[in-house]
C-alpha cells in the first residue's frame, strides 16, 4: 500500500515533466506558439520607444499574421470643413471600437494587403469594429476610416507591415515566423494583446496570444502619480520649481554682470 | 546616453537639446518685447509632437518662470510699474474668467473652432499691421526720439478727452501717466477675454494696449507686462494642474531653464535697441505668426481629422 502511493506522485510527475518538455516543439495538431520578447516594457526617464520582437512557431506550408493590439477605447476627433473660405475644425467625432494601438504584420504582403473575405486581422476587420458618431452621415463612413488611419499612421500608433515576417524553415513539420514591432514612444502604460494568426488555404487553422506590457518606472511614474493623485500640491510644486528657477538664473546672471 | 527624454504627462518622447532650443528662443523673445511666448511656443511644441493640450499648459508653467527671471531683472532696472500692473491682473483675471464662460458657450454651440481662429487672425493682423506702420513712421520722422507721455500730442483726440473725462483720476509715478484706474481695469478684462478665446498669456495683446491705450512708455510696457504675466500664468499653471493634468513638469523644467536663459540675453538687447525697433521687430513677429496662420487656414489640410483639444 505504502510503495502505490509513492509510485502514483512519481509517475504524475514523470508524465507531467515529459509534457512540459514535450510543449516547445511543434506538435503538427497542437496549438501554435508564441514569444514576446520582451515581455513586459519598462517606460523609464529616457524611454524612446522600444523594439518588441514576437517568434511564432506554425506549420509547415502555413502563412501568418502577428498582430499588436491596445485596448479599445473611445476617441474624441476633429473633422476639418470650410467656413467663410477658411479650413477650420467644424464638427466633432466620437470613434468607438478602435484600439489605441494597432500594429501588423504578415509573412507574405498580400495577407495584409489585400486580405481574404472574413478575415479577422488588419483594416479590414478593424472596419468592422470602428464605430462613428458625432458629425459624420452614413455615406462619410468610408472616408473617414481611411482619414482615421492616415491619423494613427501618422501618430506612429498604427501600422501594417506587409511581409515583414521573416520565416525560418524549422525541424520537422514545423516553421519559424519572427517580427519586429516598433512600440511607439506614445505607447501608454497597460496590457497589450499579441496574437498570432495561422492561416492556411485563406483560412485560419489556428490562433495563439500572449500579452505585453507596458508599465511605467521610476521618476515619471513618480511624478505621474504625484500629478493624477494630488492635483494642487503638483501645481504649486510646479508654480515654485518655476519661481525659484526664475531668480536662480536672474540672480547668476547678474552675477556676470549686465545690469 | 539617449539624448531622448520621456514626458510622463505629454506621453511621449522628445529630443531634451530641441526642447530647450525652443525654450531659449521664447525666452529670449519674452526678454526683448515682454511678450510671455505662448502664441509663439505653443504651436512649436504641436509642432515637435506634444498634445497641444499638455502643451499650452507646460507652456504656462514655463512662462512663469522666464516672467519672473524677466520681471526680476526689469525690476532691477526700474522698469515695473507695479500699481499699473496690479489693476491689469484684477482685470485680466475677471476677464479671463469671462472669456472661460464664453468659450464654453461657443464650444456647446459648435462655433469656438470658427471664433478662436478668426479672433487670432484679426487680432494678430490688427496689432501687428498698426504697430509696423507706426513704428516705421516713427523710425523716418524722428529716427532718435521714442519716448512718449500723455502731455505729448498738440492736439487732443476724442479718445484722450474721454480717458481724462473717466472719474477717479491717478497718478502713476513710473509710467508717467494720470489716468483713471477704471482705464487699465476695463482693458485688462477686455484682454483677459482675448487671452482666453485665445488660449494664451496675453502679452501680445497686452504690450500694444499699454503703448497706445494707456501711453505709458516702451521701457515701463516691457517690464509691467512681465509682471502681469507671471501673475495669470501661476493661475493657469495652478488650474490646469487640478482640473486638467495637463502640466508635464519635466517639459516645463527643460523649457524653463532654456528660456530663463533666452529672456537674461532678451533683456540686455532690449536696453540696447530702441522703442521704435523693439516694436517694429514685435510687429514683424506678430505678423509672421498671422501669416502662418492665415495660410494654414486658407489651405486644405493634408488631413480631413485632427485630435481634439488643438486650435
Amino acid at each position: 500500500m505504502k510503495v502505490v502511493v509513492c509510485a502514483r506522485p512519481r509517475l504524475i510527475l514523470l508524465l507531467m515533466l515529459s509534457l512540459l518538455l514535450a510543449a516547445p516543439a511543434w506538435a503538427g495538431d497542437g496549438p501554435p506558439e508564441i514569444q514576446v520578447w520582451p515581455d513586459v516594457v519598462e517606460i523609464g526617464a529616457f524611454f524612446n520607444g522600444h523594439e518588441v520582437k514576437v517568434i511564432g512557431k506554425i506549420p509547415q506550408g502555413a502563412q501568418a499574421v502577428i498582430e499588436i493590439t491596445g485596448q479599445v477605447a473611445t476617441e474624441h476627433l476633429m473633422r476639418k470643413g470650410r467656413r467663410g473660405g477658411l479650413w477650420m475644425n467644424v464638427g466633432e467625432l466620437e470613434v468607438q471600437g478602435a484600439p489605441s494601438i494597432y500594429l501588423a504584420a504578415s509573412t507574405t504582403p498580400p495577407l495584409l494587403k489585400d486580405p481574404p473575405a472574413g478575415a479577422v486581422w488588419g483594416y479590414p476587420a478593424l472596419k468592422q469594429q470602428i464605430r462613428f458618431a458625432g458629425r459624420v452621415e452614413q455615406g462619410e463612413r468610408e472616408y473617414f476610416l481611411d482619414q482615421f488611419f492616415q491619423l494613427k499612421e501618422s501618430d506612429e500608433v498604427y501600422a501594417i507591415l506587409p511581409g515583414d515576417l521573416k520565416v525560418k524553415g524549422g525541424s520537422g513539420d514545423s516553421q519559424t515566423v519572427t517580427g519586429a514591432f516598433p512600440l511607439p514612444t506614445a505607447v501608454k502604460p497597460g496590457t497589450y494583446r499579441v496574437c498570432l494568426t495561422v492561416v492556411q488555404g485563406g483560412q485560419v487553422i489556428a490562433k495563439q496570444n500572449s500579452d505585453l506590457k507596458v508599465v511605467m518606472v521610476g521618476f515619471p511614474a513618480m511624478l505621474a502619480s504625484l500629478a493624477y493623485g494630488h492635483g494642487a500640491t503638483y501645481g504649486i510644486l510646479a508654480v515654485i520649481i518655476a519661481i525659484v528657477t526664475g531668480f536662480a538664473m536672474g540672480y547668476l546672471f547678474k552675477g556676470g554682470g549686465g545690469h | 546616453m539617449s539624448l531622448s527624454l520621456y514626458l510622463p504627462l505629454a506621453g511621449n518622447s522628445i529630443n531634451i537639446l530641441l526642447l530647450f532650443g525652443l525654450g531659449g528662443l521664447v525666452g529670449f523673445l519674452s526678454g526683448v518685447f515682454g511678450v510671455g511666448g505662448g502664441f509663439l511656443l505653443t504651436p512649436l511644441l504641436i509642432m515637435v509632437g506634444i498634445p497641444s493640450t499638455v502643451a499650452a499648459a507646460s507652456d504656462s508653467n514655463q512662462i512663469v518662470a522666464a516672467s519672473t527671471s524677466g520681471t526680476y531683472a526689469h525690476y532691477r532696472l526700474g522698469n515695473v510699474d507695479f500699481k499699473m500692473g496690479i489693476i491689469l491682473i484684477v482685470g485680466g483675471v475677471l476677464g479671463g474668467t469671462l472669456g472661460v464662460y464664453l468659450i464654453k458657450a461657443l464650444r456647446a454651440m459648435g462655433d469656438a473652432d470658427f471664433v478662436i481662429k478668426i479672433t487670432y487672425v484679426v487680432m494678430l493682423g490688427v496689432i501687428g499691421g498698426y504697430m509696423f506702420v507706426e513704428s516705421l513712421q516713427s523710425i523716418r520722422q524722428k529716427p532718435v526720439e521714442s519716448k512718449r507721455t500723455v502731455t505729448e500730442p498738440a492736439k487732443v483726440s476724442l479718445y484722450t478727452r474721454l480717458v481724462q473725462s473717466l472719474p477717479y483720476q491717478m497718478k502713476f509715478e513710473k509710467s508717467g501717466v494720470t489716468l483713471s484706474p477704471l482705464m487699465p481695469l476695463i482693458l485688462g478684462v477686455f484682454v483677459g477675454i482675448l487671452a482666453a478665446i485665445m488660449g494664451v498669456g496675453g502679452g501680445f495683446i497686452m504690450v500694444p494696449v499699454m503703448v497706445y491705450m494707456l501711453r505709458m512708455p516702451m521701457h515701463v510696457v516691457v517690464g509691467t507686462s512681465l509682471f502681469q504675466i507671471l501673475f495669470t500664468c501661476i493661475n493657469v499653471t495652478i488650474m490646469q494642474s487640478i482640473t486638467n493634468f495637463t502640466v508635464d513638469l519635466v517639459l516645463a523644467l527643460i523649457l524653463l531653464l532654456g528660456s530663463t536663459i533666452g529672456a537674461q540675453f532678451g533683456v540686455r538687447l532690449s536696453k540696447r535697441l530702441k522703442g521704435d525697433q523693439l516694436k517694429i521687430l514685435l510687429a514683424s513677429i506678430v505678423l509672421l505668426v498671422m501669416v502662418q496662420m492665415l495660410v494654414s487656414l486658407v489651405l486644405p489640410p493634408h488631413l480631413m481629422l485632427a485630435h481634439k483639444g488643438g486650435h
